[in-house]
């Protein structure tokens, strides 16, 4: 009876789905068969499809390479925005002078975009002498403020009275962050976990600016370059594409619950 | 309980895509001597003796000759140590006729490859 009813929704979000999924399917097909996009008629079902245009972009760029960097990166990153907006979190679900203030300086940041800050932060980073360095691509998605307001939301669905009680007990406000709050609030760690490896993970205009070494470069970066290099070449560019997307793809598939229940944690509160 | 950690779905993906990835290279390890192997015949069947065939390496770009050698007796060549992954394998005799250049794509550099039907020339 209730499947009967439901149908016509099901049916509804699956053409929606599949329309969405319909760009994917095209870069996985061409990546597979290095055809024409432009062919018309557009062929739906691959012809002849073979792995070899993966083989070619192995061998054509430093792709493992590029891979490690990136992955030490987005590594960094994710460490990072857990640890800094954890604390970040924390200590604004605490009163203390200014606390409101503090809260607008954020939110007023985040309508500030990053290419305008970009010249202060090469410069900043320059003088720390981090430029072409694994940490200085990683510096300035270290913290973000949509992380740490995620945090926050969790922090403050916790009852106080545990929080009172640990200090009762004596607990430093570290370890009330790190043993008793954030064991609580795994949605909110794997939303910042997803968010961050795949703000890091498609990073391209701050790696671009600070690397100079080629042997630092990351996913991005060898992308942007394999375009340079190669023109003729529909089946590996698309292949290179899938190679970038997919382990963005596996971490939110693998987490997409803890993702959206974090999201979506302390919209209900209140 | 002890072992369930094995079937977090965390460890399940990225465990099975190490063993994969580690019987894959097992796998190149023991098939990359960089062997090629194969017979020319001519346009009646025949093995040709003194063909000469030409390994061509294709490029993104642009295909590079790295290699020669002529067949035998029985019309059979090998190529040993090649590094490429994308080839061109071409033969020809004068008199005879000519075959390729054709393109062979393998799995990974310096792939086995044995060349179970004969390059057959053909024209002149």
């Amino acid at each position: 009876m209730t499947r009967t009813r439901h149908w016509p929704i099901h049916l509804a979000l699956g053409l929606v789905s599949a329309i969405m999924l319909l760009p994917f399917y095209w870069v996985l097909k061409t990546s597979l068969t290095g055809e024409n996009i432009f062919v018309y008629p557009p062929a739906l079902l691959p012809t002849d499809p073979h792995p070899f245009f993966y083989v070619d972009v192995w061998y054509a760029i430093p792709f493992f390479r590029y891979l490690v960097n990136s992955v030490v990166v987005s590594a960094l990153v994710v460490v990072a925005n857990v640890f800094l907006n954890a604390m970040a979190g924390y200590a604004l679900t605490r009163d203390f002078p200014g606390k409101a203030a503090t809260i607008m300086l954020f939110l007023s940041c985040m309508m500030i975009p990053f290419q305008v800050t970009i010249i202060p932060a090469y410069l900043i980073t320059a003088q720390m002498g981090l430029l072409n360095s694994y940490f200085g691509m990683a510096l300035p998605l270290m913290s973000t403020i949509v992380c740490i307001f995620i945090f926050k939301a969790s922090f403050e669905a916790i009852p106080k009275s545990l929080i009172e009680a640990a200090r009762i007990d004596g607990v430093p406000d570290w370890m009330i962050v790190f043993r008793i709050v954030m064991p609580l609030t795994k949605p909110a760690i794997a939303t910042n976990v997803i968010l961050a490896f795949i703000w890091s993970w498609n990073s391209f205009l701050w790696p671009l600016v600070i690397v100079r070494d080629v042997e630092m470069q990351t996913l991005p970066l060898g992308l942007s370059r394999f375009l340079s290099v190669v023109e003729d070449t529909t089946g590996a560019l698309y292949a290179f594409c899938v190679m970038v997307l997919v382990p963005g793809l596996v971490i939110f598939l693998l987490a997409q619950k803890e993702f959206i229940t974090g999201l979506t944690s302390g919209a209900t509160k209140g | 309980m002890r072992w369930s950690w094995l079937a977090n779905r965390f460890v399940v993906t990225f465990g099975g895509a190490l063993v994969l990835a580690g019987l894959w290279n097992l796998y190149i390890a023991f098939n990359d001597d960089g062997r090629i192997t194969g017979r020319v015949v001519g346009p009646d069947g025949q093995p040709v003796e003194g063909a000469a065939v030409v390994l061509s390496e294709r490029t993104l770009l642009v295909a590079q000759p790295k290699g020669n050698t002529e067949t035998g007796p029985d019309g059979s060549f090998r190529f040993d140590g090649h590094r490429l992954h994308r080839i061109y394998i071409e033969a020809r005799k004068p008199d005879v006729g000519r075959y390729g250049p054709r393109e062979f794509r393998l799995y990974f550099k310096g792939e086995n490859l044995d060349l179970e039907e004969p390059l057959r020339l053909a024209g002149s």
